[in-house]
């Protein structure tokens, strides 16, 4: 894996399509920089993966974004508004869902979802409607009356994804929302948010599972001590990453080790479940694949290791450390 | 936007249905009636045994005195509970950062907390209504003074529940804040008190009497310029706040004896009487006179009690004052975007 660049891949989205804006954003506590010149933008109809070790700014960035915190300098655009001149436009069209939260306990599933959605100023005709859909969204509709404490740590993590969209945002800022869901639960997330994003709405979500933003993201900034590192497009990243491979083969065809030495490829081990393959960009990957298979080497897995954005992520810390 | 009754009216429905399920109230209020009940009947008892200054016609009076300074005492201490730490618990908890993110202002949020904290109190005081008919069918009380009586209340524990709402917003740890309400609380309450005492002793002014033979100096306190100490004192603004019942005078010789039975009233004319300069006479003999035949002869009318001027409009104004900045702080502290942080605050 090469070290990306620090130089950021050009825009060329038009302003006016981004639902966040974000353009060197400072904002200290204390003396301690958490952001230092922060960029980035997330287009409408994308899903922006926003990754960074501990500390590197995304809750403080996403905090300016929702409103609640002023930054100390930069530009920020939310759906086109300042939040910090005005903050209530933002609010009405952006949704937002902490990496930790609380829900109100004694309330009911409905009665939590019908209070946001009153505190966001929507009327009954659509309000009620508009909570049975996203309970059905979120697959807690069988909970409607049963009370906020009953449900799982997951459960609640989907309730308050239901609660970031009660009011329709076109921009939705995710922190962690993985956390804590079982696959299914996270399968289904990743159908919500690619939903969403086809229906136009800018999502910016932040993570530690790199697997999972590979599937879900369109574009990936990597952000570290408050500021972007590198901004990339998931297909671009893919394409241009070099991963190591694991292949395996049935013993009964030529022998792979052979077969790799012929083809002038040292593996960079051998384990009972495979070879590992040195570093391979995607076009090496599949010539070397295509030669396997000419030789009639009986492949039957070819996989990259680890995830692409998870090399990238860790050639990117380690270069920072 | 969410009109400002209408934001309010969203917030305090909402606490308060948390409160409803969250608490034992049944447990609670049961024991407040218990304690009320006990209270009332004891203090029956007491007041009819023995000579009492009141006629038997009067026996409500005293009760209801003593009844309301107690209910006062238990409202100071159950009040700073209800929001000592409804917005620093919201934060520990992580739910008030996603209202702030609603399209709710602060003032609604900080005012509808208040208002459901507000409510609790007053039904807690309210659940007091028929002791207080009993008291009242023991004679002497006018509704007057019954209404005067808890529209005092009711204002106080609106200011304590206010005051701790705003300690609440601006202190991050829950603990801390519902300590430091309790501490408000006893400042008011037993704190002015001290500082009075000791201001009192402080605070005098020299006097030279000539005897004729010679001078000496004798020392005047000088309440008249230290008593607004005193004025927020709850205690004080119930008592002096109680339409006055007029006391029982009796001469006995030279000897006027001014006798309060009603123990707000004498509460009340105490603390005005900390309003009069020094030597200012307490009592006057009214004089009327008559000439006939070139005789003037003059004959004693009556007794007028001179008190001072009332000091619960200050100490009220003043309480109430607090409980309007301390919703103004609130406001503030909820306000976002917000520039800072104040150390230990989780946002999120």
């Amino acid at each position: 894996m090469q070290p990306l660049g620090t130089v950021l891949e050009e825009t060329t989205a038009d302003p006016a399509e981004l639902g966040v804006e974000v353009h060197d954003l400072w904002r200290y506590f204390g003396a301690v920089p958490a952001l230092s010149g922060m960029n980035l933008s997330a287009p409408y109809g994308q899903v922006t993966a926003l990754v960074g070790p501990n500390g590197a700014g995304k809750t403080t960035l996403l905090l300016i974004l929702a409103s609640l915190l002023t930054p100390d300098r930069g530009q920020v655009r939310v759906a086109g508004l300042d939040p910090t001149t005005d903050p209530y436009g933002v609010r009405s069209r952006m949704g937002w869902m902490p990496d930790t939260f609380g829900v109100y306990d004694q309330l009911t599933v409905g009665e939590y979802l019908k209070f946001f959605a009153d505190a966001y100023g929507m009327r009954r005709a659509e309000s009620v409607p508009r909570v049975h859909e996203l309970l059905e969204l979120v697959r807690l509709a069988e909970y409607t009356r049963q009370q906020v404490h009953v449900l799982s740590r997951g459960q609640k993590q989907r309730l308050a994804l239901a609660r970031a969209l009660v009011h329709r945002p076109r921009v939705l800022l995710l922190d962690e929302p993985a956390s804590g869901l079982d696959p299914r639960s996270r399968v289904e997330l990743r159908d919500v948010l690619r939903g969403l994003a086809a229906e136009g709405v800018a999502v910016l979500v932040s993570s530690h599972i790199l697997t999972e933003l590979e599937e879900i993201s369109d574009r990936v900034v990597f952000v570290s001590r408050g500021q972007t590192v590198a901004e990339h497009t998931t297909s671009g990243l893919m394409a241009q990453a070099r991963v190591a491979y694991r292949v395996r083969a049935l013993d009964d065809g030529p022998p792979l080790l052979s077969t790799l030495e012929s083809l002038k490829v040292t593996p960079s081990a051998v384990e009972h479940n495979g070879v590992v393959l040195p570093e391979l960009s995607q076009l090496e990957a599949a010539d070397l694949l295509a030669a396997l298979v000419r030789a009639s080497v009986k492949v039957v897995s070819f996989e990259p290791e680890g995830s692409v954005l998870e090399s990238a992520y860790l050639a990117m810390t380690e270069e920072r450390r | 936007m969410i009109s400002l009754p209408r934001g309010i009216a969203l917030v305090a429905l909402q606490e308060f249905r948390m409160r409803l399920r969250t608490g034992r109230w049944r447990v609670l209020l049961g024991v407040w009636l218990f304690v009320l009940g006990g209270f009332t009947l004891l203090l029956d008892l007491a007041l009819n045994n023995g000579a009492s200054a009141a006629g038997a016609n009067l026996r409500g009076v005293p009760l209801l005195g003593i009844l309301m300074l107690f209910v006062l005492a238990c409202v100071l201490i159950i009040s700073p509970t209800l929001t000592s730490q409804t917005i620093n618990g919201d934060r520990e908890r992580g739910t008030l950062a996603t209202l702030q993110a609603t399209r709710l202002r602060p003032s609604q949020i900080a005012l509808g907390k208040l208002t459901a904290a507000w409510s609790v109190g007053l039904v807690m005081l309210l659940m007091t209504v028929p002791f207080v008919l009993y008291a009242m069918a023991r004679g002497g009380l006018q509704f007057v003074r019954v209404a005067a009586l808890y529209g005092v209340v009711a204002l106080l524990i609106g200011v304590i529940c206010a005051i701790s709402q705003a300690i609440s917003a601006m202190l991050a740890r829950s603990i801390t804040s519902a300590l430091l309400s309790y501490v408000t609380v006893f400042v008011l309450s037993v704190g002015t008190l001290i500082g009075f005492a000791l201001l009192v002793a402080i605070v005098q002014t020299p006097r030279s009497i000539d005897t004729g033979s010679g001078s000496y100096v004798v020392y005047d306190s000088r309440t008249d310029l230290v008593w607004p100490v005193l004025a927020p004192n709850p205690f004080v603004v119930l008592a002096d706040s109680a339409p006055r019942v007029p006391p029982r005078v009796t001469q006995n010789g030279d000897v006027i004896r001014v006798e309060d039975y009603d123990v707000l009233s004498a509460i009340g004319r105490s603390i005005r009487d900390l309003r009069r300069p020094p030597n200012a006479p307490y009592t006057s003999i009214e004089t009327s006179c008559t000439t006939t035949d070139d005789v003037t002869s003059c004959g004693q009318v009556g007794y007028q009690v001179i008190t001072g001027d009332p000091v619960w409009p200050w100490g009220l104004g003043f309480d109430l004052l607090l409980g309007v900045g301390s919703v103004a702080i609130t406001i503030r502290r909820l306000r976002a975007p917000a520039r800072r942080l104040a150390t230990g605050v989780r946002i999120a």
